[in-house]
């Protein structure tokens, strides 16, 4: 299930949006203009990146949370 | 007896003649004792030490609320059946003995049962059914857990394998949550309260948790049994965050379990089932990336062909000029031809009626929308970078429209 509000800078938009995109290109490539599809393009191949980025370089972060409080 | 041995003592009082401390103590001893026997009580071991050389054993017998100490004599401790230690619960037959020297009040314990597996089970079928009745299980009410989550709650002890274990699965899979630790007592006194205000907490404490994970090892049912209470079921109720529910072994099945919006056969599988793998989302990265240069390679593939089938393209590059030809030559051989061959003129021209409605039909408008222009000079479409000269002015055609050029160099 996707979030009702997702953090922008979070794994999840990015992945979405890439998602997002390959339907897009799939579904109506044949409507697109060839700017756009380059655009779209690069759009993907800079989504890609960061996804992967935030996949190798994340770091478990641990907190504790003071019950007593 | 009870009332009667009351009013004496108030009698004695309003008549202002004071009791010592050993004769309010003998009267509290007479009425505690007298009243109470024999009685049954059921409640956990807590504090249980075993005095030596002489072997009785003390301990405070206890429940979410009370607590009252118990002293078993060395020479019955051989009739358990049991070994006592702490966070037991037990049945116990005994009665109320009041020690003077310190004023305080004890069950002297006659005999002891383990408050066994058949009642705990009894106890948690009855639960389990009355949960069932009110709906709580119902699965209109699981809430489904965020595919991709930020911030877990994970409501566990502190210390143990637990936590170790979960945190080294998540480290593997998907480090890129927020991992919030809620330490609580996962069994014994204390536990229950502790478990339900560590869920209440994760609920009002103001970080938006996507999914709350309550854990806990094996252990036995007594063990467990902190997550067979109606007030953890009913605080994982009403929780508005879901709640996975990962206590003890795949084979121990609690009423947390049914009550939470998923259940985890252990910890450990609990982070599997909550948490995507990164290995499997690079992978599925690695596709996306195929797909996505796949799909556009296969377009300007595309595009580069049918630029080659315009270039070919003899209504583009010779628009009309033929057809006027042929239309001429036709004429000219219906004269030649005279009326004998009438019809078959009328099919030649129906012929070349149609073939040039086709033939306008390809209009290069569609190309044009795609990125591409074509050059005209003097009316004539220019496929060919040898027909330009330098100086050369030409129109330049877009989509929406035409702009003038002139060539620089050949």
């Amino acid at each position: 299930m996707a979030k009702d509000k997702i953090n922008k800078d979070s794994f999840e938009f990015a992945y979405r949006k890439l998602e997002k995109i390959l339907e897009q290109l799939e579904q109506n490539i044949e409507e697109k203009s060839l700017d756009e599809i380059i655009e779209n393009y690069q759009e993907g191949l800079k989504l890609l990146k960061v996804c992967r980025d935030k996949l190798n370089e994340a770091e478990l972060k641990i907190e504790k949370i003071n019950l007593e409080k | 007896m009870y009332i009667s041995s009351m009013n004496d003592l108030f009698h004695n009082t309003e008549d202002e003649q004071p009791l010592t401390v050993s004769e309010i103590t003998g009267y509290i001893k007479e009425t505690l004792e007298k009243n109470f026997n024999e009685i049954y009580v059921v409640g956990e071991i807590s504090g249980y030490k075993r005095a030596f050389p002489s072997g009785h054993s003390y301990f405070n017998l206890k429940d979410e609320k009370a607590s009252i100490s118990c002293n078993l004599w060395s020479f019955r401790y051989n009739y358990l059946k049991f070994t006592p230690k702490d966070g037991k619960k037990v049945l116990i037959r005994g009665r109320i003995t009041v020690y003077e020297p310190r004023g305080s009040y004890a069950i002297e314990v006659m005999s002891m049962t383990e408050f066994g597996i058949g009642e705990l089970q009894l106890a948690f079928e009855k639960l389990k059914q009355k949960l069932i009745e009110e709906g709580l299980f119902d699965e209109k009410y699981k809430k489904p857990i965020p595919e991709f989550p930020d911030n877990v709650a994970i409501i566990t002890s502190e210390t143990g394998a637990v936590i170790e274990d979960f945190k080294k699965v998540t480290r593997k899979r998907y480090p890129l949550i927020n991992l919030y630790l809620f330490p609580v007592l996962v069994q014994g006194a204390g536990s229950v309260e502790s478990v339900c205000r560590a869920i209440r907490k994760a609920n009002s404490c103001g970080i938006d948790f996507d999914v709350i994970v309550v854990a806990r090892g094996g252990g036995s049912i007594e063990d467990l049994w902190t997550f067979n209470e109606e007030a953890v079921a009913r605080e994982v109720f009403a929780s508005k965050i879901p709640v996975v529910s990962a206590v003890g072994h795949e084979v121990d099945y609690t009423i947390c379990d049914f009550v939470a919006d998923l259940r985890a056969p252990t910890p450990s599988a609990a982070a599997e089932m909550i948490l995507p793998d990164k290995n499997e989302l690079l992978e599925r990265l690695k596709n996306y990336e195929y797909t996505l240069k796949s799909e556009v390679n296969d377009r300007i593939d595309f595009y580069k062909d049918s630029l080659e089938r315009i270039k070919s393209n003899y209504a583009f590059n010779k628009p009309r000029d033929i057809l006027n030809d042929f239309k001429i030559r036709l004429d000219e051989m219906s004269e030649e031809l005279g009326k004998a061959a009438d019809d078959r003129i009328k099919y030649f021209s129906n012929e070349l009626n149609y073939k040039e409605r086709i033939l306008s039909s390809i209009s290069p408008e569609k190309t044009l929308k795609r990125g591409f222009a074509y050059v005209v000079r003097n009316g004539k479409v220019i496929s060919r970078k040898k027909e330009l000269t330098g100086g050369d002015e030409v129109e330049i055609n877009f989509q929406d429209g035409r702009t003038n050029a002139e060539i620089r160099t050949k």
